[in-house]
This record gives C-alpha cells, sequence and structure tokens, in this order.
C-alpha cells in the first residue's frame, strides 16, 4: 500500500496534477480581461515545480508504489530542463497567443499536462507507467498542434501526427507483450524494468525477446524522429503553431531521451549488444537523413525540423555507445539540443507578429540592419546547432563522438564528423541571409516590443555562449547521474 | 487443446492485418484509425492469452489500461478529424499536401 | 462432448470470425459497413478472451469499445459527409502488394515467435482462483488498487486531457448562426435596455414631430 512516504517522493508531480486542475478551474471562472494572468501564474506553477523537484532531491535513487516510479539523479536532472525549457516556452509564447487570440486556459493546461507526462515518463520504472507517461505527453501534444484549429495548416499537422504517434505506441504495445511473455517463459512475468533486465539469462524463449526488444526499438526511433521513422517530424514542425513546435523541439526530446534510456538500459541493459547495432544504423541514416535534406529547404521550421532529426542522430551515437559514459553525453545532448532548439524558435517568435509568420528563412533578410542584436542571438543558436567553438553545441557533439569512440565505434564517429560538416552550410546559410542579404523593401521585419520575451531570450542564447565556456558543472552533474 | 500458441498466432494475424490496412488504405483516415484500434486488439490478445497462460495478473491491468487510453485517444483523433473535415471539406489524405519539403 | 474439444471448436469459431471480420474492416467499400465489421471484430475478440476467463476485460470490451468508442466511431463517419469513391483511389493498386507484405510479414512473425515452444503452454487451472480471489474480477481489481494505484491515476488524467482536449478542439461558437445565451439574458441590466425619457407634456390639437422609435 503507498505510504506517505511513496506521495512525498512524487510530490512535484502531485503538486503540477493540483496546479493543472485549479488552473482549468480558473480558466472557467475569469472573466476574459483576466485571462492574461493565467500566463503569469502558469509561469510560476512550473518554477515553483522546479523548486520542489531540486530541494526534494534525494540523495540516493528511491523508488515509490512498489518501483512504478524511479526517482533517480537523471529522472531529476531531465525534469529540471524540461520543465526549464517549458516555463522558457510560456515566456516566448506570449505576445504569439495574444497576436492570434490563443490565450486560454485549455493551452496552459495541456501544457503543464505534458510536461506532467514528461516527468512521468523519465521517472519509469515499470512498462505500464513508461506507456502512461508517453501517452499523457503524446495526447496533450497532438492537440496542441491542433489547437490553432481556424488555420489551414495546424489540423493538417495534427492528423498526421497523430497517426504516426498511434501506429508507434501499438509497435511500442506489441513489443512490449512479447517481452512481457518472453520474461514469462522459465520464469514469473513481469512487467517491471528493473526485473525484466535479467530476463536474457533465464528465459528459455530468447528470440521472442529479441522480437520484442525489435518493436520497442522501432518505438522509440519514431517517438525520438530518429530517421526513417521521421516521417512527421518536417510537417508537424511547420503546420503546429510556433510555441507548441519549440515546446516538441525542446521538451519532448528531453522525454524521448528519457524514455529510451529507461527502456533500454533499465529494462533491456542485458541485450545491449543487440540495440546497440540497431540505434547505430538508426543514427547513421538520421544523420544522413537530417543533414542532406535539410540543405534544400526554405522553410526556416522545415530546416529546423531535419535539423532536428540529425541531431538526434548524435544523440543516438551516444546512446548506442551503451554504457555510462555514452548515457551521460547523450543526456548532455539532449539538454544542449533542448536549450538550442528554444533559443532557436524563440527567435522566430520575436519576430512573428499579428499577420506575419517568420517562419521562412528569406524573411530574415538583412535582420541585422534592422535589429543586431536579434541576428546575434540567432547567430549564436545557429552556431550552436551547428557545432562551432566554442559554442555550448560544440561540446555536446565531442562528447558524444568520444563516447562512440570509446565504444570502439570509429566508423560511428568518422560519420558523425562528415555530417557534423556537411550540416554547417545550412546554418551558415542562415547567418548569411542575416547579415550579407540586404532587407526586402517593404519588409516588415520588426521585433515584438514584449520585455519580458526579450530578456529571457538574450539570456537563453548568450547562455549557448557561456555553457560553451563553463560546461564543466553541467557536464560534471549529468555524469554522476550515472555513476560516473 | 487451446495452447498459449493459438491466442499468439491470432494475435500476430491480426496485427499483419493492422499494418496491411495502414498500406493499402492510406488515404482513408477513419479507415486508418480503425487500423490502430486492430493493432492495439492484437497487443490487447498478447496480453490476455499471456497473463491467463503464465498466471500472472499484470498482464491483464495492462490490458486494462490500453483500453483506457484508447478510448482518450479515439476522442481527440476523432476530434482532430472534424476539425480537418471543417477546414478542408475532405479526409482523404491525398488532398492533405500543403506542406512539402 | 469432450470439454477441451468444445473449447477448441469455439477458439476456431471465433478466432476465425474475428479475422474474418478483421480482414473486411480493411477491404469493405463503405466507412459505414466497416465500422459494423470492426464492431464483430471486437465482439469475437471478446467471446475469445471469455473462453480465456478473462470475463471482466471481455464485458469491458464490448462496454468500452462497441458501446462507446464505435458508437463514436459511427457518429463521426455519418456526420461526415465523405465522398467514398475518391478515398478508394489506388486502393486497387495497392491492395494485392499490401496482402503479400502482410503475408510475408506474418509467415516471418510466427517463425520469430517460436510457436513451437509455446505449444506446450497449455491452461492451467483459472489463476485468479489459484491466487485465493473468488473470480477474474477480484482478481483484478486486487491488483488495480494495490500494485498499480499509480498507473490508475495516471489514467485518470489521461482522461482528463481527452476530455479538455475534445471540448477545446470541437466546441466553438459560431459567428454565423443565431443561438441564445442563456446567462447573458439572466445578467442583462434594465437600464442598458430600456430608456425612460421625461417629456413635457402636450396638447394634442398643437401638432408635433413624430417621435423617434426608442431603441
Amino acid at each position: 500500500m503507498p505510504t506517505l512516504n511513496d506521495i512525498l517522493i512524487l510530490l512535484p508531480e502531485f503538486y503540477l496534477v493540483g496546479a493543472a486542475c485549479v488552473l482549468l478551474l480558473a480558466d472557467a471562472f475569469m472573466r476574459p480581461a483576466q485571462r492574461p494572468w493565467l500566463h503569469w501564474i502558469s509561469i510560476a506553477v512550473l518554477l515553483v515545480a522546479i523548486y520542489l523537484v531540486i530541494a526534494g532531491q534525494p540523495p540516493q535513487a528511491v523508488t515509490a508504489f512498489g518501483g512504478m516510479f524511479v526517482r533517480d539523479d537523471v529522472a531529476e536532472i531531465l525534469k529540471v530542463f524540461a520543465l526549464g525549457t517549458t516555463a522558457m516556452v510560456f515566456v516566448y509564447a506570449r505576445p504569439y497567443l495574444i497576436d492570434r487570440k490563443l490565450v486560454s486556459g485549455e493551452f496552459y493546461t495541456l501544457m503543464i499536462f505534458a510536461v506532467l507526462g514528461i516527468m512521468l515518463l523519465v521517472s519509469a520504472g515499470n512498462l505500464v507507467t513508461v506507456y502512461l507517461g508517453l501517452e499523457l505527453l503524446s495526447l496533450s501534444s497532438y492537440a496542441l498542434v491542433a489547437l490553432n484549429r481556424d488555420a489551414k495548416l495546424p489540423p493538417e499537422a495534427a492528423i498526421k501526427y497523430f497517426v504516426l504517434g498511434a501506429l508507434a505506441s501499438g509497435m511500442l504495445l506489441y513489443g512490449m507483450s512479447m517481452v512481457y511473455g518472453a520474461s514469462g517463459m522459465g520464469g514469473t512475468p513481469t512487467l517491471d524494468l528493473a526485473q525484466l533486465h535479467n530476463v536474457m539469462s533465464y528465459t528459455t524463449a530468447p528470440t521472442l525477446l529479441l522480437f520484442g526488444l525489435v518493436f520497442m526499438v522501432v518505438g522509440v526511433g519514431f517517438k525520438l524522429g530518429a530517421a526513417p521513422f521521421h516521417m512527421w517530424i518536417p510537417d508537424v514542425y511547420q503546420g503546429a503553431p510556433t510555441p507548441v513546435t519549440t515546446f516538441i523541439a525542446s521538451g519532448s526530446k528531453l522525454a524521448a531521451f528519457g524514455m529510451a534510456y529507461r527502456l533500454l538500459d533499465a529494462g533491456m541493459g542485458d541485450l545491449s549488444q543487440h540495440w546497440q547495432l540497431m540505434l547505430a544504423v538508426l543514427a547513421v541514416v538520421s544523420l544522413a537523413i537530417g543533414n542532406l535534406v535539410a540543405i534544400v529547404q526554405t522553410n526556416l521550421k522545415r530546416m529546423l525540423a531535419y535539423s532536428t532529426i540529425s541531431h538526434m542522430g548524435y544523440l543516438l551515437l551516444g546512446l548506442s555507445a551503451a554504457g555510462p559514459e555514452g548515457y551521460a553525453a547523450a543526456m548532455f545532448y539532449a539538454i544542449c539540443y533542448a536549450l538550442m532548439g528554444v533559443a532557436a524558435f524563440g527567435v522566430m517568435l520575436a519576430l512573428t507578429r499579428a499577420g506575419f509568420e517568420c517562419e521562412e528563412i528569406a524573411d530574415l533578410k538583412g535582420l541585422n540592419q534592422k535589429s543586431p542584436w536579434m541576428a546575434f542571438l540567432m547567430l549564436l543558436a545557429m552556431f550552436s546547432l551547428a557545432g562551432v567553438p566554442p559554442l555550448f553545441g560544440f561540446w555536446a557533439k565531442v562528447l558524444v563522438l568520444e563516447a562512440a569512440i570509446h565504444a570502439n565505434m570509429l566508423w560511428l564517429a568518422i560519420v558523425g564528423i562528415v555530417f557534423a560538416i556537411i550540416g554547417l552550410y545550412y546554418y551558415l546559410y542562415v547567418v548569411k541571409v542575416m547579415y550579407f542579404d540586404e532587407p526586402v523593401a517593404g519588409s516588415e521585419l520588426r521585433v515584438q516590443p514584449d520585455k519580458p520575451l526579450r530578456m529571457v531570450l538574450s539570456l537563453n542564447a548568450l547562455s549557448l555562449l557561456v555553457l560553451g565556456l563553463y560546461w564543466g558543472p553541467l557536464l560534471g552533474w549529468c555524469r554522476r547521474a550515472f555513476g560516473l | 487443446m487451446i495452447s498459449l500458441a493459438h491466442y499468439i498466432v491470432l494475435g500476430a494475424v491480426l496485427f499483419c492485418i493492422a499494418v496491411a490496412g495502414m498500406f493499402i488504405n492510406r488515404k482513408n483516415v477513419i479507415v486508418l484509425l480503425m487500423s490502430i484500434e486492430l493493432m492495439l486488439l492484437a497487443v490487447n490478445m498478447n496480453f490476455v492469452a499471456f497473463s491467463r497462460f503464465l498466471g500472472d495478473v499484470a498482464g491483464q491491468v495492462f490490458v486494462f489500461f490500453i483500453l483506457t487510453v484508447a478510448a482518450a485517444e479515439a476522442a481527440i483523433g476523432l476530434a482532430i478529424l472534424v476539425l480537418l473535415f471543417r477546414t478542408r471539406s475532405t479526409i482523404n489524405i491525398a488532398d492533405i499536401d500543403s506542406m512539402k519539403g | 462432448m469432450n470439454p477441451q474439444l468444445l473449447q477448441l471448436i469455439c477458439f476456431y469459431a471465433f478466432g476465425f470470425v474475428t479475422a474474418a471480420a478483421a480482414l473486411s474492416v480493411i477491404t469493405l467499400k463503405n466507412s459505414v459497413h466497416a465500422v459494423l465489421a470492426l464492431v464483430l471484430t471486437f465482439f469475437s475478440a471478446a467471446c475469445l478472451w471469455l473462453l480465456l476467463e478473462a470475463e471482466f476485460l471481455a464485458l469491458a470490451l464490448i462496454v468500452v469499445y462497441v458501446g462507446a468508442v464505435m458508437v463514436l466511431f459511427l457518429f463521426v463517419v455519418m456526420m461526415l459527409d465523405i465522398d467514398q469513391e475518391k478515398l478508394r483511389e489506388g486502393f486497387v493498386k495497392f491492395l494485392p502488394v499490401g496482402l503479400i507484405v502482410a503475408a510475408v510479414m506474418l509467415v516471418e512473425m510466427l517463425g520469430l515467435i517460436g510457436v513451437r515452444a509455446m505449444q506446450a503452454k497449455v491452461m492451467g487451472a483459472d489463476p485468479a482462483l489459484a491466487a485465493g480471489m473468488s473470480n477474474n474480477t477480484e482478481w483484478l481489481g486486487h491488483a488495480l488498487y494495490t500494485k498499480f494505484l499509480l498507473p490508475f491515476e495516471i489514467a485518470a488524467l489521461i482522461l482528463t486531457v481527452g476530455i479538455v482536449a475534445a471540448v477545446a478542439l470541437t466546441l466553438r461558437e459560431r459567428r454565423d448562426a443565431r443561438y441564445e445565451s442563456a446567462s447573458q439574458q439572466v445578467k442583462v441590466n434594465p437600464r442598458d435596455r430600456v430608456r425612460i425619457v421625461k417629456m413635457a407634456a402636450v396638447r394634442p390639437d398643437e401638432p408635433t414631430a413624430p417621435q423617434e422609435p426608442q431603441p
């Protein structure tokens, strides 16, 4: 039976559930003129959640509800950054939502439920919790993508996201059912990830287990957006309202890493030699497709979508090293990508106004003449995404490549370096457009006057530079989480 | 005598039918959604069978959750579908190609 | 008749119906017929689960799926005016390829699953009884409210998200249709609607300009 201690371990999650319900009720009883308050309340809710996560950090890993929920350092770090990036998304989203008359309690409530899904997913200790956390995140995301319902693109993007996401869940579940069956052949059947860890040593149906593993890897690949399961990424990035795209590019990626880590290491760690190769193949295909297709894009959101696919390739590179060093590097990469993604989309949100969507690369022409500071922030984000030293993105790439080399996968590291160089082209192209192209005559490129947006965005982009110079503490934190 | 194999084979058959359904009906969103339901049925068939033949309750509990989630999923999926039909007057995936690249 | 043989016959009968109905779901021309075929699939699957002594889930499948989810499907299919013919384009082209792919996949899957080892697993005593419970529902409920309490709570959240999302996506105020808002009617202040104008009394014999009608 659950005790008070179990509830204390889950305090941040319980708190968020309560806060989301209060927001939902507040929205129903508020007068329209009071709606803007929802924005500040939601940000406060997330900040308090961050405090609860950090303040309640247990000295070592603890489990609650009979192993359903695991609270360890990996989960803590991912939660802090998922909550933090989501709070940033809220700040950046305000002018966009006001201009498009989308300020509603549903947006904030669904976002908080999605973050809650991330928190449960990265802490999952059982296949059931993995599935339910994932669905809480996915269902909220499908709805968020379609929230701007009067526009033409969002419903299209949402239906594609929904069908492919549900297909991925189906694959994942089919794999889980096989793993469950295999664990019962010659032992007690279990869904507990810690107990599944050594199924391989006793099961009488090893092929069944591997069969299930393949389906689970396919499901994880879908959710990460790794090629060849990436079909949904470009359309969803382009079609979704930009704040939602920002969330999918940041928080969801942290969640996908957490899910991959829980399923593959905590659950299927004994089979690492089998999934290592599958992930390596996914990594190479993602790097190739992501970087090559991004070159021909003219829409900035689509270009960043393909860039996400290539970044997921690097993340998989770290995961496929299948050791604490690789995981630490992959988690460092996921955090780095989340911060870079939020910054890049944040600049787009800062340039978007009522009646003007900044989403073509050509829209940025001559940004440097209009607003040198915004151009500089975008430059930092682009250089970091490209992996130009000494920015944050550079060190993240170095670490995953190093982990791959230490795991005796030199060929994989070489592929990674080659595609990093190819990828430079399209990031530098954006910089060239901003700095060396003349502004289009009559261009309405203007920066949103919203003060909090400008301040947080500046801090966000500058953090890429600062963390590029002082990356030691964050890396140390990641490495300690994996016992290094 | 009924064995575990009977049910798992039936689950595999349903799963393959679901995949084939997604492949041949790639234009009709409603049939795509129904194929997803078939896929979940295949999963549920596996879990119930494993649970019964291996004598463990967890499989059946998992099915309970899958049914719950699938109901919420269907509600959201159909809501998006209605929205799509309102803005485009079609549910044909082939007509839904505003985004390319 | 041998009860085990009867069970086997029942399995093959319901199993055949399940598979055949599932096949017709993906091949039938009319979407309404396809939904009805899916209902049949779920119904016969529920019968198969009854054979497995999973009574609670079998009934839940009928109540939740056939009763709620499939009715929702049927409702949406009938509400949307769908051009059936256009949706069938390419169907004939993909049909043979799709069926061949599915058949090959099935053979490969059956090979990998290891059917032979599973044939040795036969149905033992009802595990619910073995666990000391009186029936399947009690067995399931006991696990649900003890070991699986946290997932149970998360499932409740997922249903909440389902409601919020479905309402947020489809509820809209139509600007092109007239409708009455009861709360607005109640809240109305008489001073906003009626203006009482004081005027001097006039004699009937003096012709005056016609009064402007009050709004």
